[in-house]
């Protein structure tokens, strides 16, 4: 037994529960208590969050394969990818920090997208199988998804202090641009996608 | 279905209801993938197109080189940078990747060369100090004539670019680089107008082979008759001329320089073409002398020492230079028992000019000239610093001699220095002084004396006995006289005063003539004592 089948829809914002009424063409439904737009589930939900995510994965690749600063020291300039630091840190004996940029740069970032694209194809597929754990999944990309701006953090924090002049400068690459992209990106897709839909075919299958 | 359907009076459904539903729009939302995926593209294809050709150089060595971080550059733009550094196969040099922008194809050819900039100074110029902080860097001289080729071997020592600029190479033949280097400079009137750009060692010619370029548009100035000569700062000459310094700006005096001056001839001189060859002159005087090709060698052997000759002293006839010492050595002659010094000496029989005929080709006069007298000497040019020289002169009185030859060389008949002739004669005289048997003469004189008074005595006697009994008068006469006789022996006899001064004038005489040979001696060790004095020791 769900809202939607017995015609009541929660208000996002105000949380009330009101009767559904099927509006007419060109109109909608609002809450009566708050003028919020109502809608039994996100509309256009997994299309929309499909298009973000696909759009997250494109900003991926160059916010990988392009360097993410350039650091110029005495002249000799250098420009890091994300892995290459990485690589650099884990080569040079700090492999903690190497850990966690990985961990909150190239791991977590992925993972959210994986994961979102599979929370949407087992929707579209409405499989049965495990909703409480792809709720929890869900909600993890939802919690960590801003974590992942600790790297454009480190590095708009290193481009504004290492102003050194000559014997030390860091510009953001354009990989800054990009890993930003992929960040906000996959944050708005995860904010479109509706768990509900996770159940709705339990629901659906139930009778 | 809630809405009442129209029906027919029998209730049966005149159509079915079409179905309501959202309208199949594609959602606004697909822009942001359709923009990611135009950024990628995008991204890709500017990727893609700004790829160059990979190409691979060898050096000798990769110091200063980084994969990932060093760089190609022309004129100082980056133009790549390297990729990948490994070592050959067989472990002599190291192979550098690199990738190069779009656009450099065309610029590899068999004829590009590649170097690694690396912080130095070299012929004044300190470059590439930026590398000192950024690390090296590779340098490129593109060239679009040639085979287009991707491997290179790279050059161990930075090129003089020269290549796109106007001007004229030209090759310098030197005995030895001097203190010239890649880059010292080319002067002309003291303006720096080209480098040095290379220099390689010729076999053959057993010569430096020097490169250098001269840029536009002094490369006119210099004519087929143009002497380039090593212009390195300070020139101390010292010779029978004495000491002469010639200096130059402190910068050429310490980076060394190349000059070109042209001698100012009646004839019209010609530009000289690309890459035509010059003479280096050691230094701006001797590339004033006029040059001469025809060389003439003779040898001399000369028996005294030989102090103050060296190498290239002139050789003089009349006060005239017509050649110069090349070579002396020392050698011991079983034969005679005694030491000689061969000189060999240079005339250059150009500089004798001929007026009113001319000498047949292949003849020379030699030995004419020495039948009349003609011999060599050595001569001091200048006191003060006892250089000598050769000096040809014709001796009338000097003993007859004639051209020998040794090993097809023409030895001409020597005399004695100068000096050496003086202090022959006044050994000479000495020793005839000393020859002079001073003690017998004394010991003549005084027998002489002796016997004289003998035979008086004698006589006195005799007179004395015809006295005694004739003539008292006479015996008188005769004491006088024999009075007088006493004085005469007092006056000329053994210790008679006559005598000793005689004997002290002979002595004194003997002494004179030894200081003075040992004065000789002295001078002939010392000669420059004449000048500065006896020295505190010997």
């Amino acid at each position: 037994m769900s809202a939607k089948e017995l015609g009541l829809v929660g208000c996002h914002e105000c949380h009330l529960l009101s009767r559904q009424q099927r509006p007419a063409s060109g109109q909608a439904a609002y809450c009566p208590r708050c003028g919020a737009a109502l809608h039994l589930r996100k509309p256009n939900s997994i299309p929309r969050t499909w298009a973000l995510l696909t759009a997250a994965f494109l900003f991926y690749i160059p916010a990988n394969v392009l360097p993410i600063t350039i650091t110029t020291s005495l002249g000799a300039k250098q420009s890091d990818t994300i892995m290459s630091g990485v690589i650099y840190f884990l080569l040079h004996g700090s492999p903690e920090i190497a850990v966690v940029i990985f961990t909150a740069s190239i791991f977590i970032p992925l993972m959210k997208l994986i994961i979102m694209s599979y929370l949407l194809v087992s929707v579209q597929r409405k499989s049965r199988w495990r909703p409480r754990d792809r709720t929890q999944l869900y909600r993890i990309v939802e919690a960590v998804g801003r974590w992942s701006m600790v790297d454009i953090y480190v590095v708009t924090i290193l481009v504004a202090l290492v102003k050194l002049g000559v014997f030390a400068d860091i510009e953001a690459g354009p990989a800054a641009l990009y890993f930003a992209a992929v960040v906000v990106i996959s944050m708005l897709a995860a904010q479109s996608f509706d768990p509900r839909l996770i159940w709705d075919a339990l629901e659906e299958n139930h009778d | 279905m809630t809405e009442e359907t129209p029906r027919t009076n029998h209730g049966e459904e005149i159509a079915p209801v079409a179905d309501i539903h959202a309208k199949r729009t594609i959602s606004i939302i697909w822009v942001v993938p359709l923009v990611a995926l135009l950024i990628g593209g995008w991204l890709a294809y500017k990727a893609l197109s700004e790829k160059g050709p990979t190409i691979t150089i060898t050096f000798e060595s990769a110091e200063g080189l980084e994969a990932g971080k060093t760089r190609i550059k022309f004129k100082d733009v980056e133009i790549g940078n390297v990729t990948d550094i490994s070592i050959s196969d067989d472990f002599s040099h190291v192979v550098v990747t690199a990738e190069l922008k779009k656009g450099t194809g065309p610029y590899l050819t068999d004829k590009t060369r590649f170097w690694v900039v690396r912080a130095r100074i070299a012929a004044g110029e300190v470059s590439g100090l930026g590398t000192l902080f950024s690390g090296a860097h590779i340098g490129i001289d593109p060239q679009t004539e040639g085979k287009p080729q991707n491997h290179f071997k790279g050059l161990e020592i930075p090129p003089v670019l020269t290549e796109a600029l106007p001007g004229r190479h030209f090759t310098m033949l030197a005995q030895d680089l001097g203190s010239l280097e890649i880059g010292t400079r080319v002067r002309y009137r003291k303006v720096t107008v080209g480098k040095v750009v290379g220099y390689r060692f010729d076999p053959d010619l057993d010569a430096l082979k020097i490169q250098v370029f001269v840029q536009a548009p002094f490369h006119e100035k210099v004519r087929k008759e143009t002497r380039f000569y090593d212009d390195s700062g300070v020139d101390f000459a010292l010779d029978t001329r004495g000491l002469r310094v010639n200096t130059d700006s402190l910068s050429s005096m310490v980076l060394g320089a190349i000059a070109f001056e042209t001698p100012v001839s009646m004839k019209a001189s010609e530009q000289a073409p690309e890459n035509f060859e010059f003479r280096l002159y050691p230094d701006r005087e001797s590339s004033k002398e006029k040059e001469y090709f025809l060389k003439n060698y003779y040898l001399l052997y000369f028996e005294d020492d030989i102090y103050g000759l060296s190498p290239e002293a002139p050789v003089n006839f009349k006060g005239i230079k017509v050649g110069q010492v090349v070579d002396f050595s020392l050698q011991y002659n079983f034969k005679k028992k005694d030491f000689q010094i061969p000189v060999l000496v240079e005339i250059e029989p150009e500089r004798i000019e001929q007026i009113h005929g001319k000498l047949p080709e292949g003849k020379s006069l030699i030995d004419e000239f020495v039948a009349r007298g003609l011999r060599a000497q050595l001569k001091t040019g200048s006191l003060i610093t006892g250089q000598k020289f050769v000096d040809l002169a014709f001796h009338p009185k000097a003993p007859p001699a004639k051209v020998r030859y040794e090993e097809g060389l023409a030895v001409l008949p020597t005399v004695p220095q100068p000096l050496k002739q003086l202090m022959a004669s006044v050994e000479n005289i000495i020793d005839r002084l000393n020859k002079v048997p001073t003690d017998e003469i004394g010991r003549d004189v005084k027998a002489v004396l002796e016997s004289v008074n003998d035979n008086l005595r004698k006589t006195e006697t005799m007179f004395g006995e015809i006295n005694e009994e004739v003539l008292p008068e006479i015996a008188r006469t005769l004491k006088k006289l024999q009075a007088s006789l006493t004085d005469i022996e007092k006056g000329y006899g053994k210790d008679s005063v006559t005598n000793q001064e005689l004997r002290k004038t002979l002595n004194e005489l003997e002494e004179a003539a030894r200081s003075i040979r040992i004065l000789t001696e002295y001078l002939q060790r010392h000669p420059e004592s004449l000048i500065r004095g006896k020295g505190d020791t010997e």
